[in-house]
């Protein structure tokens, strides 16, 4: 037997269980066992690697015939399954307009909603006010040479490039002001510890407690049913860096601020 | 007393928060996932969304779920928290209403007809074998047109290799029982209604 025609019966096998597959044929329309006996005639005419690598593939793709014809037999056995050819005829005996009319009645739109609002529109009308002019953004930044000049240590201090101390003395400080606030229950509502007289120190604050929970220092608990964030102090630092990490986003906005100051 | 008054807001607190999340679009495409909804509203997220849907019955709306699967039956807590939740029209709308929407008759029935073709064929067809069905009722330059329309509104969505398959919209808004019991059962008398399957009171 050729070789040429051992690969033309395969490809043939392949190309029409991928019909199967894609829907074109029914299922059932395939017959397994006659297939299967063509591939067994022909499995003793291999001779490369390619000629197996056929065979495998028809062999693959004849198990996702099986597939489909297992998945068909579940189908039909569901309440939604009704005969094609019935439904065909059906649709071809009726009028566009009953078709239409089923149809409707078995339609539910989603509702859709666009999120503009007299708020937002506001807000973004505000953006616009605040926004720099095309032309200005892209302007080529002038240059100007200036004497460059050496800064010591202390002058960084001074102007507030460097803090004025270590970043773990900074946190060892804060976490004992935790401790005086927290009291004897040991836990402070989240606002009460970060609210501050201005807004850039609150936000200074929920910086730092960020570090104060990453490092054990404390514990962050949200109750998402109250909506309440407390903030429980550690007595010694709990650093378990094998312990999964689970970050809890809180928004510490100027709005909200406001309103915590006002309370 | 004041406690109960205290839950009793947080609860409606939870609720609006459910109708911000369903009724507004966050994603490229309309609908929240399950575990965006316990996220945002607690773990009771079910019994909000029960409320909210008894509350929407009035105004003839529901809370839909579509899972990723259509043939989970008994969901789990991951298939919930997988599924897709939807705020859709709890009854139906007549063809006038339809035509303000922007929907042409023939457009309807051509939808139909795709639907239940693709249902018949397991869930996916070629799509010449879709325009050569809906040719038999509509004119052949209409045919690829609507076709590309179901695809484009997500309807229907098309694989590389032109096979096409039922795709989120159709398994949101269309009780694809009803539909083919519809179709199969014209003509006769006494055609039984049949009722949606995922809604979220069941």
């Amino acid at each position: 037997m050729s070789k040429q025609k051992v690969e033309t019966e395969l490809r043939g096998i392949i190309n029409l269980c991928k019909a199967v597959t894609s829907g074109g044929v029914e299922p059932f329309d395939v017959d397994v066992d006659y297939i299967l006996s063509v591939i067994r005639k022909y499995y003793p005419e291999l001779q490369d690697v390619k000629d197996f690598c056929t065979d495998a593939s028809a062999l693959k793709e004849l198990s996702n015939v099986l597939q489909r014809q297992n998945d068909w037999i579940q189908y039909k056995s569901t309440t939604l399954y009704k005969d094609p050819f019935l439904l065909n005829q059906q649709i071809l005996r009726m009028e566009i307009s009953s078709i239409a009319e089923a149809f409707l009645k078995s339609w539910h739109p989603v509702v859709e909603m666009e999120q503009l609002s007299a708020k937002t529109l506001a807000g973004s009308l505000g953006y616009w006010a605040d926004l720099i002019p095309f032309g200005e953004r892209w302007k080529e930044p002038e240059l100007q040479l200036v004497d460059a000049e050496i800064a010591t240590l202390e002058d960084a201090k001074m102007l507030g490039f460097l803090l004025e101390e270590g970043f773990n003395e900074l946190l060892e400080a804060f976490w004992s002001e935790l401790g005086k606030k927290v009291g004897e229950e040991g836990k402070i509502e989240y606002w009460d510890w970060i609210g501050a007289d201005t807004y850039d120190e609150t936000i200074r604050r929920s910086y730092l407690t960020v570090f104060l929970v990453s490092y054990g220092y404390a514990e962050i608990q949200i109750d998402r049913f109250s909506e309440t964030i407390e903030i429980t102090r550690n007595k010694i630092q709990k650093s378990n860096p094998s312990k999964s990490k689970l970050s809890i986003p809180t928004l510490v906005d100027y709005e909200e601020w406001r309103r915590w100051r006002k309370e | 007393m004041a406690k109960r008054v205290r839950s009793e807001a947080m609860y409606s607190n939870k609720l609006r928060d459910a109708v911000h999340l369903l009724f507004f679009q966050h994603h490229r495409l309309p609908g929240v996932r399950g575990w965006e909804l316990k996220q945002e509203l607690g773990p009771e997220w079910q019994s909000v969304l029960e409320v909210l849907d008894k509350q929407l019955q009035p105004l003839d709306l529901k809370v839909m779920r579509v899972f990723d699967d259509p043939n989970i039956v008994d969901p789990d807590s991951t298939h919930l928290a997988d599924a897709r939740f939807y705020i859709t029209l709890r009854g139906s709308i007549d063809q006038k209403t339809a035509k303000t929407i922007g929907w042409r008759v023939d457009d309807i029935a051509g939808l139909a007809v795709a639907i239940a073709y693709i249902i018949s064929k397991q869930g996916k067809s070629p799509r010449i074998e879709v325009e050569k069905m809906l040719q038999e009722k509509l004119p052949g330059w209409r045919v690829k047109m609507n076709v590309d329309r179901y695809i484009q509104q997500g309807y229907l969505g098309e694989d590389d290799k032109g096979i096409l398959y039922l795709d989120w919209r159709s398994r949101a808004e269309v009780d694809q029982k009803q539909l083919v019991d519809l179709i199969i059962n014209f003509g006769k008398k006494g055609t039984p209604v049949v009722t949606e399957k995922n809604d979220i009171d069941e």
